[in-house]
């Protein structure tokens, strides 16, 4: 492999990895307040669905890419109303998330189906000055488009509102002890349902960036292709670190681009069915290698995640 | 109208005096099926030490949610410096200065102190200082007398600790109103003796301190007011420095009680139950055992004092055969049952944990079921037959229920225990390891089962009896054995205990 | 802001009213984007329960979907009912599906028909079983996160059976399908016999015997009371000396073949062949909605399993309309009635006050309200 053809595939791994990142990234800031939200596919899906349909009425990806956030935040409404005010089964409610948005999305998206996008409506490229003209990492790194770079900022702030900021203190209080929290005067119900809308508005933004930058035209069952699912994973396997989840989204982005790579790399008698395999089977190892004793003490799932929160109970 | 914890005017400035801070008219509160207060009344005054007795399930916990917001009465009002408040939630009780210390800790345990400390202080600026809430941590910590290093772990701490954390918590937030419920439960004779000097300095500081507990000694020697709850009621209202033991108790109970289980020198026999040489490693922060060797005989009760956490749990489910010990043996009746919990109950072992509902018994069940919960069956159930059993016990142990197939998480706490010891007993055991029995539980159901267990004792049972409550462990116990840290470090004749001995021993400073 | 106060008994009129209530719901939601993107609701609807309620052979073929939506329900009650959340029944179909048609195919004419079925069956079971293995142990010993394990692996065995039958020349490929391949018939002695001229066929059957057996393993046997206990707590479990991680272990074994047998159920019944395209129509998912619908009450099952095999079934006569509506309306009332299922739960669970209500307890029934 020279080093084009590596620099190519790091730069592809790095784009494939962004939506992982922004929903991974969001499915992280609702777990930290103690709900799991399973359906990031289906906020993905109508995400991308809403994407499609607002670029191609409007011409603009931006409003476009708000609009699919939108859409995520609001399939995640009714998660955290479901979850935090009547206090349903998380994972049944994040399921029913899949199901609807899965079916909702190919609705709506039935009469473009396999349409492509038209080129304005795509989002543009934007090279780093300078940076970009770095050896191999400038191609990898600052020869994307604004939304890599934009992902890497929330991982960021995210990191720093959680672990520097007041608001990410209490954030993390409600996750592991609600009950503490709410004694200590804190609005439980109003941070989890804050931080529920902020992983549908990325899990959203993650589907419409998809849309906008990754595939070629909406396709109910080639857009997202299961990555909502591994961005769930990813956040146990970055135990619930906003820059583990930034890297792990890196690592996958590659997992999934293996297969360009190993065919460009002359590699054809894996089948390409079983390679798309690869990060699924390479995440439940993780989960597996995770789960051994001393790793787990570290790793460390917020202690009330799952777990709905009722103050006059006895 | 909410305001924060600083634009209140703060009590500390005013000094002692005799103004009512807090007032509450006839209070009603009600749960499904339960009045937990009724028309109750209740004034505080600046610089008092006021203390809230009753036995458990009189309605204290209940009223003090209430004076803290996180319960809403049903009915009635409560006056901050004699203008009426509406407390919706402990947040709005904090800005106005009421804050609690619970029973049950309200701590992230992945936090350090500091974190805990200025969890929820809207004056700090959005991007924290650690700096100033270090330094507010160590001057209330020094000024009451509260040693915490604010960078520790709370979860690494021990209990008596973390209940430090939890009232410089309170105080970090300017409270003139501090309740304290239960809080001497969970602390050595010497902690709850600091603790006093805690407390007295912060009334001396001109703060209203609520003491909550059923200990009449210790409320007597704390409290400047004593308000009795029975019933969900006011059973009276007295200055400590007029009243007795004897009043408090005929207050709180409305009848005279005999507290002390019936005694009797039965002879020790057969050793029963031996633990040989057990050592457990840490696995949850419950604590570990040491290289532990104890008996119990025949027709002897064994106390078990200690503060929590230095290994109880793992004392009492090894001796259940529960968990395997990293070494060491467990022999029931001469059996090696070490690890096997099934073995441990045929070689005549019978065990009544610490936790009710969640092991002891599954709640979601019915009685019928809670009864057959530890029996050997066959593959196929044979239902009637359980039914008829449950009757027959229920009967015998006086479980009030609507019948066999009620819920148990619909049953009273002291019901509920009946049920698990109904189980436990029915099987005839040889060794009783019975934890907590009677914690939480009214006068009532503690004088049966307290009774319970000495009734067995004298028909030839060993019991472990493995309790926080010092007091019952002395009124039982034929033998004390105080557990430090997983490790017997001392044993007396019950008739020769002595408090200081004892609180030293729990503390690790014994001889 | 909702209140909400936990009830301590549950009207019984609050049992009917939950799924009526969510059916409704769910309705009215799909009107909105009915009309949103141009189409009648009410014609919609009516197409919809001509097609699946309204005539015999409508009927048969609602009982057709339903038959493998009665097996996952079954599949997510059990593992649902002691708190382990198996949500890989999707993938745990397909296995079973490619072990039943392999072991059709294998066996060929060489047995007769009744054992051959018996075999894929069996196989199908076996399927669900294996493909379940790890994440069982995996979660008996190490505590790994089943939900997350379970669900990846859905994705792993469409990835495979799209390989078995699209990307290789496998045993299960008919080597005679040019341009468009398929999976290879089963011989015709392994066919499940069928009832007249409809399409339902023996794997109704078996799935209602599944209902009556799970039905018995739940309330009278040992095994039934230990997941009862292990559902309540594991704690209480341990203590009650049942063997925790062999229970969690045969659980998720009998959820995936459960799963397996509803894979079987497609070959044999309605596919006779492995068939992607028949198997990938998230029967698995729906049998989390069926779980959580009957709320873990296997009798219910076959009910709810029937109401939503319409609602699949009437999606596929909407492409006969005129206006082509698209058939994923069904896909998504399916999940909206999960959805509002869920938010009506809450009827059952606890009693509400409403934040325009002011003073204690507004009961949410009337009845009760006046016994008090």
């Amino acid at each position: 492999m020279n080093e084009t053809v590596l620099a190519m595939t790091l730069a592809a791994a790095v784009a494939a990895g962004t939506p992982l990142a922004l929903a991974a990234i969001g499915e992280l800031i609702t777990e930290r307040a103690g709900i799991l939200n399973l359906g990031v596919e289906g906020m993905m899906l109508l995400g991308a669905v809403t994407t499609f349909l607002v670029s191609l009425a409007t011409g603009s990806p931006w409003i476009g890419m708000a609009a699919g956030a939108l859409a995520g935040a609001g399939l995640s409404a009714a998660h955290a109303f479901l979850t935090i005010t009547l206090r349903a089964n998380q994972i049944v409610s994040g399921l029913a998330l899949v199901i609807f948005g899965t079916g909702l999305s190919t609705f709506l998206g039935r009469p473009v189906e396999g349409m492509p996008l038209p080129r304005e409506s795509r989002l543009p490229r934007m090279n780093i000055q300078l940076l970009q003209d770095l050896p191999l990492l400038g191609r990898v790194l600052f020869q994307q488009d604004v939304v890599v770079y934009g992902t890497w900022v929330i991982a960021a702030l995210t990191a720093f509102y959680l672990f520097r900021t007041r608001p990410g203190l209490s954030l993390r209080a409600v996750g592991e002890s609600p009950a503490t929290a709410d004694v200590m005067g804190l609005r439980v119900n109003t941070i989890r349902y804050v931080h529920t809308l902020v992983g549908g508005l990325l899990g959203g933004g993650a589907g419409a960036y998809l849309m906008l930058a990754r595939v070629p035209a909406w396709s109910q069952a080639a857009t997202t292709n299961g990555i909502g699912f591994i961005a769930i994973a990813l956040v146990v396997f970055a135990s619930w670190r906003p820059w583990r989840a930034l890297l792990g989204a890196l690592i996958f982005g590659l997992a999934l681009r293996a297969n360009f790579a190993l065919q460009a790399a002359g590699v054809t008698f894996i089948p390409a069915e079983f390679l798309a395999m690869t990060p699924y089977l390479l995440t439940i190892l993780v989960l597996i290698a995770l789960s051994f004793s001393d790793l787990r003490r570290r790793a460390g799932a917020p202690e009330a995640l799952g777990v709905p929160y009722a103050r006059e109970e006895r | 109208m909410p305001t924060t914890a600083d634009d209140h005017p703060a009590g500390t400035t005013n000094g002692p005096g005799r103004d009512p801070v807090v007032e509450a008219h006839g209070i009603y509160k009600t749960f499904p099926g339960v009045v937990a207060n009724a028309d109750v009344d209740l004034r505080l005054e600046r610089g008092e030490v006021h203390a809230l007795l009753g036995e458990n399930g009189a309605g204290k916990s209940t009223l003090a949610s209430v004076l803290t917001g996180l319960y809403q009465p049903d009915a009635g009002e409560i006056r901050l410096d004699g203008r009426p408040v509406v407390l919706r939630s402990p947040r709005e009780a904090l800005a106005h200065g009421i804050g609690m210390v619970h029973q049950h800790f309200k701590l992230v345990k992945r936090f350090t102190v500091a974190e805990n400390v200025a969890l929820g202080d809207r004056t700090q600026p959005i991007l924290m200082s650690a700096p100033d809430v270090h330094r507010s941590v160590v001057e209330l910590s020094e000024r009451y007398g509260l040693p915490v290093r604010p960078d520790a772990v709370v979860g690494d701490l021990t209990v008596g600790e973390q209940q430090r954390v939890e009232i410089v918590k309170t105080l970090y937030r300017g409270v003139d109103v501090l309740l304290l419920d239960e809080p001497t439960s969970v602390l050595t004779p010497q902690e709850t003796e600091a603790l006093f000097d805690t407390v007295r300095a912060m009334a001396a500081d001109g703060k209203a301190v609520v003491f909550i507990s059923h200990k009449l000694h210790e409320v007597l020697s704390i409290a400047d007011t004593i308000t009795v709850m029975r019933d969900g009621g006011i059973a009276g209202n007295v200055d400590a420095a007029d009243t007795s033991v004897r009043e408090l108790a005929q207050l709180m109970v409305g009848r005279e009680v005999m507290m002390e289980a019936p005694g009797g020198d039965g002879q020790a026999g057969e050793v029963v139950l031996e633990l040989d040489d057990v050592s457990v490693d840490e696995r949850s922060r419950r604590g570990r055992l040491d290289q532990l060797s104890m008996t119990v005989r025949a027709g002897e009760v064994v106390g078990i004092a200690g503060v929590s956490g230095n290994g109880q749990r793992p004392l009492a489910e090894v001796a259940a055969g529960l968990i395997e010990p990293d070494r060491g043996r467990v022999r029931v009746n001469g059996r090696d049952v070490t690890g096997r919990p099934r073995a441990a109950r045929k070689a005549g072992l019978s065990y009544v944990p610490e936790d009710r509902i969640g092991t002891g018994l599954a709640s979601s069940l019915s009685v019928a079921e809670n009864l057959q919960l530890t029996r050997a069956h066959r593959p196929l159930l044979d239902r009637g037959r359980w039914s008829t059993d449950a009757r027959r016990l229920m009967e015998e142990f006086d479980i009030r229920a609507p019948g066999p197939s009620t819920t148990t998480s619909s049953l009273s706490g002291g019901n509920i225990q009946k049920v698990l010891l109904a189980r436990e007993l029915a099987a005839d055991p040889d060794v009783i390891v019975a934890a907590s029995p009677t914690r939480g539980l009214d006068v009532g159901a503690i004088e049966f089962v307290r009774q319970l267990l000495a009734q067995r004792r004298e028909q030839g049972c060993g019991v472990l009896l493995i309790s926080e409550d010092l007091d019952e462990i002395r009124a039982l116990s034929d033998r004390i054995l105080v557990l430090y840290e997983g490790r017997i470090v001392h044993e007396c004749a019950a008739e020769d205990s002595d408090v200081t001995e004892l609180g030293l021993a729990m503390a690790g400073a014994g001889s | 802001m909702l209140g909400l106060e936990r009830r301590s008994d549950v009207p019984a009129w609050i049992y009917v009213a939950v799924p009526v209530i969510a059916v409704l719901l769910a309705l009215a939601v799909g009107a909105v984007f009915l009309v949103f993107t141009g189409h009648d609701p009410l014609t919609v609807y009516r197409v919809m329960i001509q097609a699946s309620f309204a005539s015999t052979f409508g009927f048969a073929d609602t009982l057709v979907s339903a038959t493998p939506l009665i097996l996952t329900g079954l599949a997510a009650l059990v593992s649902f009912r002691v708190k382990l959340w198996n949500i890989g029944a999707e993938g745990q179909l397909y296995i079973g599906a490619v072990c039943a048609s392999g072991i059709a195919l294998l066996i060929g004419e060489s047995l007769p028909g009744w054992a051959n079925i018996l075999m894929m069956l069996a196989a199908g079971a076996f399927g669900g079983m294996l493909f379940i293995l790890i994440p069982a142990i995996a979660r008996a010993w190490l505590r790994t996160n089943e939900i997350i394990t379970t669900l990846l692996l859905n994705s792993v065995a469409l990835l495979f059976i799209n390989w078995l039958i699209f990307g290789s020349r496998s045993f299960w490929r008919d080597p005679a399908a040019g341009q468009f391949p398929q999976g290879l018939r089963i011989p015709d002695e392994a066919y499940f016999p069928r009832w007249g001229a409809t399409r339902v066929h023996l794997g109704l059957v078996i799935a209602l015997l599944a209902v009556v057996a799970i039905w018995f393993v739940l309330n009278r046997t040992r095994f039934g009371f230990r997941m009862k206990i292990l559902g309540d707590s594991e704690s209480a479990a341990r203590y009650a000396g049942v063997p925790v991680r062999l229970m969690v272990v045969a659980v998720l074994l009998l959820s995936g073949a459960l799963a397996g047998l509803a894979g079987a159920a497609d070959v044999g019944g309605f596919s006779r062949r492995l068939d992607p395209n028949s198997l990938a129509i998230g029967m698995g998912y729906a049998g989390i909605i069926v779980a959580a619908l009957s709320r873990l009450n296997p009798g219910s099952v076959i009910l709810v399993a029937i109401m939503l095999g319409g609602v699949r079934n009437a999606g596929t006569a909407l492409q006969s309309l005129p206006e082509r509506v698209p058939m994923e309306i069904a896909v998504m009332l399916e999940g909206a009635i999960l959805l509002f299922a869920l938010g009506s739960e809450v009827l059952v669970r606890y009693r509400i006050h409403w934040p325009w209500s002011k003073g204690p307890a507004l009961d949410a029934s009337p009845e009760e309200a006046e016994a008090t």
